[in-house]
């Protein structure tokens, strides 16, 4: 199995130190799910992987990584 | 804790709380006891739902945010879970007490049997989503 990284938490600093509960509103989801997909406990869907990216206006590869056998 | 979580909580221990009285009193000679009574049911219905409503309302009162969100994809993704190990519970436990009830005469086969599987279910449904909720899945 491999595991999903992602840079959310250095990117909300980046973006005038945005709140989970901030981002959350942006993207239609909680706040705790966000501390869970911050803390790689839980992987989002696709499609709320790319409403993160495009909140940050990177690409989806640039917030996310997958790597495998950690 | 989330509303989500807490709602969970709320089922599973009122749930706990009142049937546990329930069943308490169909086994040792409380107002319930003895064989299957419609009106004990009926009452034991109401006040859990009354019980759970004005908790839940309580719950809701200290977090209206969250208590008027939609559920998220990891809340619906935590109740299918949840839903999968209640349903595997009750059809294994429906399939046990079918078994038990072919026999003459019958173990376990009665109503407040039946009912005591379904409100085992519905708790370990709540149960399973209390779990998942604490590890952050």
């Amino acid at each position: 199995m491999g595991v999903i990284r992602n840079e959310i938490r250095r990117l909300r600093f980046e973006h005038g130190e945005m709140t989970q509960q901030e981002l959350a509103e942006k993207i239609n989801l909680t706040r705790q799910t966000v501390n869970a997909i911050e803390q790689g406990k839980y992987s989002p869907s696709l499609e709320a992987a790319f409403r993160i990216s495009a909140v940050f206006g990177k690409p989806l590869e640039s917030v996310f990584h997958y790597s495998k056998d950690e | 804790m989330s509303f989500r979580e807490k709602s969970a909580w709320i089922s599973m221990l009122s749930m706990a709380g009142i049937y546990g009285f329930y069943f308490w009193s169909v086994i040792h000679g409380g107002p319930h006891a003895g064989r299957f009574h419609f009106a004990g049911l009926l009452e034991t219905i109401i006040a859990l739902v009354v019980l759970q409503v004005v908790l839940t309302v309580t719950a809701a009162i200290f977090a209206p945010k969250e208590a008027k969100a939609p559920r998220d994809e990891r809340d619906k993704l935590i109740e299918l879970r949840a839903m999968r190990v209640a349903y595997a519970g009750l059809a294994t436990s429906v399939a046990l007490a079918c078994f038990f009830g072919a026999f003459t005469p019958p173990i376990v086969f009665n109503t407040n049997a039946l009912l005591f599987i379904l409100v085992t279910a519905e708790m370990m449904r709540s149960a399973c989503q209390i779990v998942q909720y604490r590890r952050g899945a």
